[in-house]
Parts: C-alpha cells; sequence; structure tokens
C-alpha cells in the first residue's frame, strides 16, 4: 500500500469520526475482502454476512479509538472480524471451521517450483485440514490475503517474530510432507 | 468464488441503522449510570447529614433495664407492711 494511499484511508477515517457517512468508502473497499476472509472461517453464508455487518458496525462504533500503528486500517478490520468470528465460536461452543478453497491453494503451489496436478492439491487439502488452528490462521493470512508479518502480527495480536515462526513451521511441515518449498519474500 | 453471495449482504445504510441505535443505546447507558451515581451520592450525603443530626436510623440495641432488687434484713411475715 502506497503512502499516498494510507494518507487518503487516514483522511477518510477522520471525516468518518464526524460523519459516519463518510466511512461508506472504506466499506465498499473493504467489504469483499472481510466477508471473504469470514467465509473461509464460518463456511457459512448468512453466518459471514451477519459477521461481516458486525465487524464494520464495530469497526464504526470504535472509530474514534482507532490510532494509526503503522499498518493500514484493512488491518484493524481483519482484526475485529477475527475477534468476531472467535466471539461466534466461542459463543456457540462449536470448533473453528476453515473452508479451503482449491484455487487458492493452485495458487499456493504455484508459488514453489513444483508442478501441480490434481491428487496433489487434494492431498495438500487435506493435509491442511489436519494443521493447528493458529497454523492456518498465519497460512491463510500469509499466502491467500497476502499479508506481510506485521500486519499478521497485529491482526493475530501477536509478536512478529511468533508469527514468523508460526510460518516457518506451517511451511516446514508442507515441506517435510509434500517436498514442497514455497517461495516467499522474507523481508515483505 | 466466496464473494458471490458477498452482494447479498452488502448493505451500508443498514451498517449506518445499527450504529446509530447502538450510540443511541450508548448514550441512554452512560446517562442512566450517571443517575445512579448521582442517586447514590445523594442519598450518602443524606444518610450523613442525619448522622451527624443525631437522627440515626438505626442505634446499637441496648440491653433491657433490669430493676434494681434491694435486699432487706428487716423483713418478717407479721410485720405491719404484709397487712
Amino acid at each position: 500500500m502506497t503512502q499516498a494511499e494510507l494518507d487518503k484511508e487516514r483522511e477518510i477515517i477522520e471525516r468518518s469520526r464526524k460523519d459516519p457517512r463518510a466511512f461508506g468508502e472504506l466499506y465498499e473497499k473493504y467489504f469483499d475482502r472481510i466477508y471473504n476472509f469470514i467465509y473461509r472461517q464460518t463456511d457459512d453464508e448468512e453466518l459471514a454476512g451477519d459477521l461481516c455487518s458486525q465487524t464494520f458496525i464495530n469497526a464504526l462504533n470504535h472509530l474514534s479509538a482507532y490510532e494509526y500503528r503503522g499498518v493500514p486500517f484493512s488491518a484493524w478490520l481483519y482484526r475485529i472480524a477475527r475477534n468476531e468470528i472467535n466471539k461466534h465460536y466461542r459463543k456457540n461452543k462449536r470448533k473453528n471451521v476453515f473452508s479451503i478453497e482449491e484455487m487458492k491453494v493452485k495458487e499456493l503451489i504455484e508459488r514453489s517450483d513444483e508442478q501441480w496436478d490434481e491428487e496433489l492439491v487434494q492431498k495438500l487439502i487435506n493435509f491442511m485440514k489436519d494443521l493447528p488452528t493458529d497454523m492456518l490462521q498465519v497460512l491463510e493470512l500469509r499466502f491467500f490475503e497476502d499479508k506481510d508479518f506485521k500486519e499478521i502480527a497485529f491482526i493475530l495480536e501477536i509478536t512478529e517474530s511468533g508469527a514468523k515462526m508460526r510460518t516457518y513451521r506451517a511451511l516446514d511441515k508442507l515441506r517435510k510432507n509434500f517436498n514442497i518449498k514455497v517461495r516467499y519474500d522474507e523481508s515483505k | 468464488m466466496t464473494a458471490s453471495g458477498a452482494d447479498r449482504f452488502r448493505n451500508y445504510n443498514d451498517v449506518l441503522i445499527r450504529h446509530e441505535r447502538d450510540m443511541r443505546v450508548k448514550k441512554i447507558m452512560r446517562a442512566f449510570i450517571m443517575f445512579m451515581v448521582i442517586l447514590i451520592l445523594v442519598g450518602l450525603i443524606f444518610f450523613l447529614w442525619r448522622i451527624e443530626q443525631g437522627d440515626v436510623p438505626f442505634q446499637k440495641k441496648q440491653p433491657p433495664e433490669k430493676a434494681s432488687v434491694t435486699h432487706s434484713s428487716a423483713y418478717s411475715p407479721g410485720s405491719p407492711s404484709t397487712l
């Protein structure tokens, strides 16, 4: 995200504090991304719609408390969304669900040097189903949402080194089980 | 792919309405809490004032007074006082 984009967002946030209607611009910009993020962790369109609306309502309700901490505004929305998802699972005493899209897995393999086939994709999906939630979360944010480690740390409320460690462990598991080396820019 | 159903839920007006309702509830709750705090403070001040005036609503229970019994050695059944 460029500095100009960040400045524009901050200007919209300032305006939204006085007039909540101005927040509509950010709502339109991030709605799909937040909806997809929630949908992947609920696998239920209705529920994802409800939680997504609640995420934006919470963001609007607490906009006065928002302060820039070196990460884009979207990271704050992802964090609220994640809290809403966790709250939902706690309330309903259900186990977290992760919906892994075939397309996203193919994208992940395309980052590696390997050639993919349907069998490999299916095996990888089955393998990912058995990964712990914290590893799946970090993989999702890193490779499906294209977040950098600073943003992942902010969203998951962990340290940046913690986020890196989780990613390395998850990729290490992939490498050991499938001999897949995923390329990614460490400095990002 | 997953966003196909997203448009059904995209409704910023609804978000705004719910935000305004939340803000109203927040304001009412804040006013109610303020009212309760003021009520408790006024009650406390009134109670302390009554204590200062000596009109304490509840006092320490005193033990029942006992009648003083005197022993008289001059008593005899035939004395005039028994008649």
